[in-house]
C-alpha cells in the first residue's frame, strides 16, 4: 500500500486571469495531521477543493489512496470527508437530522446510519442536543455539528478547513482534541488548513506555507522553525547597499543580511482611483533580514555598528523562532493580514 | 437515490417554514376569494339567477303561442326575451345570444287542430353546455304539459259531444270512458306529443371564444401565478445552500451533478402540483358554499392533469435559470417577484383578457404565463379536450426546455 493517502502533482486553478492556485505538489501521508498555512486567500480552499472534488483542477493531477480524483471521482469522494469553513448544515432541522441526511447522501441506512450518527454525536459531545434545532446552537456547538457530519460515513482522510473560525476558546479545545482522537484512535488521515499557526503548530505533523497560491515551504514543524536559526532580526535603515550588507553579515553572531521582501503599500479603497494609490505613502525605508547564530549578540553588535557609523535604525523588529516568524521570513507578510 | 434524500431534505426543510405554507396556499385562495367577489357578474355569466331565453315568435298573434311563452316564463329559471328573426340570427351568429327558440308560423293554428308543431331551439356551438341544457329540459318540460292539457281537453271534448249524441242507456259507462280516453291520450302525448322540441346548431358558424366568468378566471389565473413564484423558492433554495456552504458539501459527496440538481427541482415539481390540487379543489367545494360559482374542471381531466404537470415543471425550470443568473437574495426576492408577477399580468392571469385588449395578443405569447391560461381555460371554461390544447401544451414545454437548457448552461455548481 502506498504509503502517501494524498498526492497532489502540479496542480494549478485558474479563473480567467487570476491563478488561485500554481503548482501545488504535496503529499499527505496516511495516518498523518498535515497543515496547510497561509493568510487568507492563499488558496488553501481552493486546493482543498480540487482535492474533495467540488472544482475541477485546471491542469495537473492528484491521487487519493490511490484514485485520480478526476478520473475516479466517486472513489474519491468516498474516501474524503469535508468540513467546509462555512457551517454547511440546514439551521432549521436539528443535528441528528442533519447527521442522518449527510449519511443517506454517503448510503448510510437504518441500523448502521443510526449508529453512526449516535457515534458522531458522541465525538462532537452533542448526544443531549441532538433533537434541537440547528438554529438555537452556539457557534462553537454549530461547528461541531459542522466537523460531525464530515464525518459520519467514516472517511480514511478528512479535510477540516478553517474548522474554528468565530469559535470560543471552550469549543475550540474540544476542537482539538476531537481531531487528535481521530488521528490517534481512528488512525484518521487529516489536512487541516488554518491561518492560526498555534493550532497548526499543536496539531500537525507537517505544515505546508502556502502563500498566493504557491507552497513556499513544506517541512516538519521542527524544521520549519529551523530555518530562522537562532532568530531573525528585521531592522528599518534609510540607505542600503551592498556594502552594508557585506559588512552586517562580517559581523559576529550575525549568519547572513539580506534584504527582506518589502511590504506592499496598502491596496487603494474600494471605488477610489489608482492615483490615489499612487500618492499613498509608502515605507521611506528599506529592511534587512539579519539571520543569527543567537539573536541577543547579534542585536548588540548591530546597534554598536550602526551607532558607530551614526546610521539611524528607521525600525526594528526580533523574529521569535516559530510559524509566525517562518511565514513572515518566507513572504515577507504576517499571516493576519 | 440522493436525488431523493435531497428532495425529502428540502420537504422537511419546508414543513418546517409556516410563512412558505402560507404563501403557497393561503395567499393564492385569499386573492381568488376577495376578487372572485369583487368581479362576480362584471365578467362573465347573468347578471341575475334567471337564464334569459331568446324566443323568435312566428306566430304573433296566435294565443298557443302566447300561452307558451307565458307558461317558459313561468316554469322557474327561465326569462325569455323576444326578438325579430334576422336579429336573433345576427346576434347568435356574433355569440352576442347563444341560443335561440323558434315558435313556428301557426302554430296555434295546428295545435288548435291536433297537428303536431315542432319548437326549434338553436345554440351557438360555443354555448355553455349546462346552460343549454338547462334551457332545453324547461322547454320540453313546457312543450309536454302544453301538449297534455291541449290533447286531453280536445279528448274530453270529443267525448262530450259523443256521449250529448247518445242514448241514455249508454251515459251509464261515461265516466269509466273519460277515464280510459284520457289515459290513452297521456300516453300518447308522451310518445308523440303534440308539441315537441328540437335542438340543432347553426351551420357556417364560425367558432368564437366564450369569456370565462369571475371564477373561471381568477382560479386558474392565481394559481397559475403562484405555482410559478415557487420557482423561487428553488432558486432560493440553491442560493441559500451555496451561502451556507452545504452546497460545497453536497459537491464533495457521491453524487452527480445531475441528481443534486434533480434533488433541487423535485420538491418545487411537487409543491407546485399540490398547489394546483389544493387551489382547485377549494374552487370547486368550497367557493359555491360562499356564494361564488363553482369552478367546472372540463371534460378531459386527463388533459388537466397533463397541464397542470407541464405548468408545475416550467415553474421548477424557471427555478433553475434564475438560480444560475441571480447574484444576491434581493434578485431572487425582489426582482423575481417583480418579474413573475409582471409576466402574470401579460400572460392575462391577473385581469380577463377584454381588459388587456391587444396587449395580451401582442405581448402575452413570450411569456409561459399566456399558454397556460390558454389551456385551463379552454379546458375549463370552454370544454375542449386534449387535442385542441396541444399548441399550448407545446408551447409549455418549449419554455420548459429552454429555461432548463439555458440555466444549466449559466449554472455555477462552484
Amino acid at each position: 500500500m502506498n504509503e502517501n493517502i494524498v498526492e497532489a502533482q502540479r496542480l494549478v486553478k485558474r479563473y480567467g486571469d487570476v491563478e488561485a492556485v500554481r503548482d501545488l505538489s504535496f503529499a499527505v501521508r496516511r495516518g498523518e495531521v498535515f497543515g496547510l498555512l497561509g493568510p487568507n486567500g492563499a488558496g488553501k480552499t481552493t486546493a482543498i477543493s480540487m482535492l474533495t472534488g467540488v472544482l475541477p483542477p485546471t491542469s495537473g493531477t492528484a491521487q487519493i489512496g490511490g484514485y485520480d480524483i478526476v478520473k475516479e471521482l466517486d472513489q474519491v469522494k468516498k474516501i474524503n470527508g469535508l468540513v467546509p469553513q462555512d457551517l454547511a448544515l440546514y439551521p432549521t432541522l436539528s443535528a441528528r437530522a442533519n447527521l442522518n441526511f449527510f449519511g443517506r447522501i454517503y448510503g448510510l441506512r437504518g441500523k448502521e446510519l443510526r449508529e453512526r450518527v449516535e457515534d458522531v454525536l458522541r465525538i462532537v459531545a452533542l448526544t443531549d442536543r441532538a433533537d434541537d434545532a440547528i438554529k438555537t446552537f452556539s457557534g462553537g456547538m454549530k461547528r461541531r455539528v459542522n466537523i460531525a457530519a464530515g464525518l459520519v460515513h467514516q472517511p480514511k482522510l478528512l479535510f477540516l478547513d478553517e474548522p474554528t473560525v468565530g469559535v470560543d476558546p471552550q469549543s475550540r479545545n474540544h476542537i482539538f482534541e476531537s481531531v487528535m482522537r481521530l488521528n490517534r484512535e481512528r488512525s484518521m488521515s487529516i489536512v487541516y488548513t488554518s491561518h492560526y499557526m498555534e493550532e497548526v503548530e499543536l496539531l500537525c505533523n507537517r505544515v505546508a506555507i502556502i502563500d498566493q497560491g504557491k507552497i513556499v515551504a513544506l517541512d516538519t514543524i521542527k524544521n520549519l522553525i529551523a530555518m530562522l536559526g537562532g532568530g531573525v532580526i528585521q531592522v528599518g535603515l534609510h540607505q542600503v547597499d551592498d556594502a552594508l550588507l557585506a559588512q552586517l553579515t562580517m559581523l559576529p553572531a550575525v549568519k547572513r543580511a539580506t534584504l527582506a521582501p518589502q511590504p506592499a503599500p496598502p491596496p487603494p479603497a474600494e471605488g477610489q482611483e489608482a492615483k490615489v494609490a499612487e500618492i499613498a505613502p509608502a515605507p521611506s525605508y528599506t529592511i534587512v533580514k539579519i539571520e543569527a547564530e543567537h539573536s541577543q549578540q547579534a542585536l548588540v553588535n548591530m546597534i554598536s555598528f550602526f551607532n558607530e557609523r551614526d546610521i539611524p535604525i528607521a525600525a526594528l523588529e526580533i523574529l521569535e523562532p516559530n510559524l509566525e516568524s517562518v511565514f513572515l521570513h518566507l513572504t515577507g507578510k504576517k499571516l493576519r493580514e | 437515490m440522493n436525488a431523493l434524500n435531497i428532495a425529502l431534505k428540502d420537504f422537511q426543510i419546508f414543513l418546517k417554514d409556516r410563512g412558505a405554507v402560507i404563501n403557497l396556499f393561503l395567499l393564492p385562495m385569499v386573492f381568488i376569494l376577495v376578487l372572485s367577489t369583487a368581479m362576480q357578474g362584471l365578467i362573465g355569466g347573468d347578471e341575475d339567477s334567471l337564464i334569459t331565453l331568446p324566443v323568435v315568435n312566428l306566430d304573433p298573434d296566435g294565443e298557443a303561442a302566447q300561452v307558451l311563452i307565458d307558461a317558459l316564463n313561468e316554469a322557474g329559471g327561465i326569462k325569455v326575451r323576444l326578438y325579430d328573426q334576422a336579429e336573433a340570427q345576427a346576434l347568435l351568429e356574433d355569440l352576442e345570444i347563444e341560443r335561440v327558440l323558434t315558435i313556428p308560423p301557426n302554430f296555434t293554428v295546428d295545435v288548435a287542430a291536433g297537428r303536431p308543431v315542432t319548437l326549434r331551439l338553436v345554440s351557438h356551438p360555443d354555448a355553455n353546455e349546462t346552460t343549454t341544457e338547462s334551457v332545453l329540459r324547461v322547454v320540453n318540460g313546457v312543450a309536454r304539459g302544453m301538449s297534455l292539457q291541449i290533447q286531453l281537453i280536445a279528448s274530453l271534448e270529443q267525448m262530450g259531444a259523443m256521449l250529448a249524441a247518445s242514448p241514455p242507456e249508454f251515459q251509464v259507462f261515461t265516466t269509466e270512458k273519460n277515464v280510459a280516453q284520457a289515459q290513452s291520450q297521456f300516453e300518447r302525448s308522451k310518445i308523440a306529443p303534440l308539441v315537441a322540441v328540437e335542438q340543432t346548431q347553426p351551420e357556417n358558424l364560425s367558432e368564437r371564444v366564450e369569456e370565462p366568468n369571475a371564477v373561471q378566471q381568477n382560479v386558474p389565473g392565481y394559481t397559475i401565478i403562484f405555482v410559478f413564484l415557487t420557482a423561487q423558492a428553488t432558486a432560493l433554495s440553491i442560493y441559500t445552500e451555496k451561502k451556507h456552504g452545504s452546497f460545497r458539501r453536497l459537491l464533495a459527496a457521491p453524487m452527480s451533478k445531475a441528481a443534486l440538481l434533480a434533488g433541487k427541482m423535485i420538491p418545487n415539481l411537487i409543491t407546485g402540483l399540490i398547489q394546483i390540487a389544493v387551489i382547485f379543489g377549494v374552487s370547486v367545494f368550497v367557493l359555491p358554499m360562499i356564494g361564488l360559482d363553482r369552478l367546472t374542471l372540463g371534460d378531459d381531466p386527463l388533459a388537466l392533469v397533463l397541464v397542470s404537470l407541464l405548468v408545475a415543471l416550467c415553474s421548477t425550470s424557471l427555478g433553475i435559470l434564475i438560480a444560475a443568473i441571480a447574484r444576491t437574495e434581493g434578485q431572487i426576492g425582489g426582482l423575481g417577484t417583480l418579474a413573475l408577477w409582471t409576466m402574470g399580468a401579460v400572460g392575462g392571469c391577473l385581469f380577463p383578457p377584454f381588459l388587456l385588449g391587444g396587449l395580451l395578443d401582442a405581448v402575452g405569447k413570450v411569456v409561459p404565463h399566456y399558454w397556460a391560461i390558454q389551456a385551463y381555460q379552454d379546458l375549463i371554461v370552454r370544454g375542449r379536450g386534449l387535442a385542441d390544447v396541444t399548441t399550448e401544451m407545446l408551447a409549455l414545454l418549449a419554455f420548459t426546455g429552454v429555461f432548463f437548457v439555458v440555466g444549466l448552461w449559466r449554472f455555477e455548481f462552484d
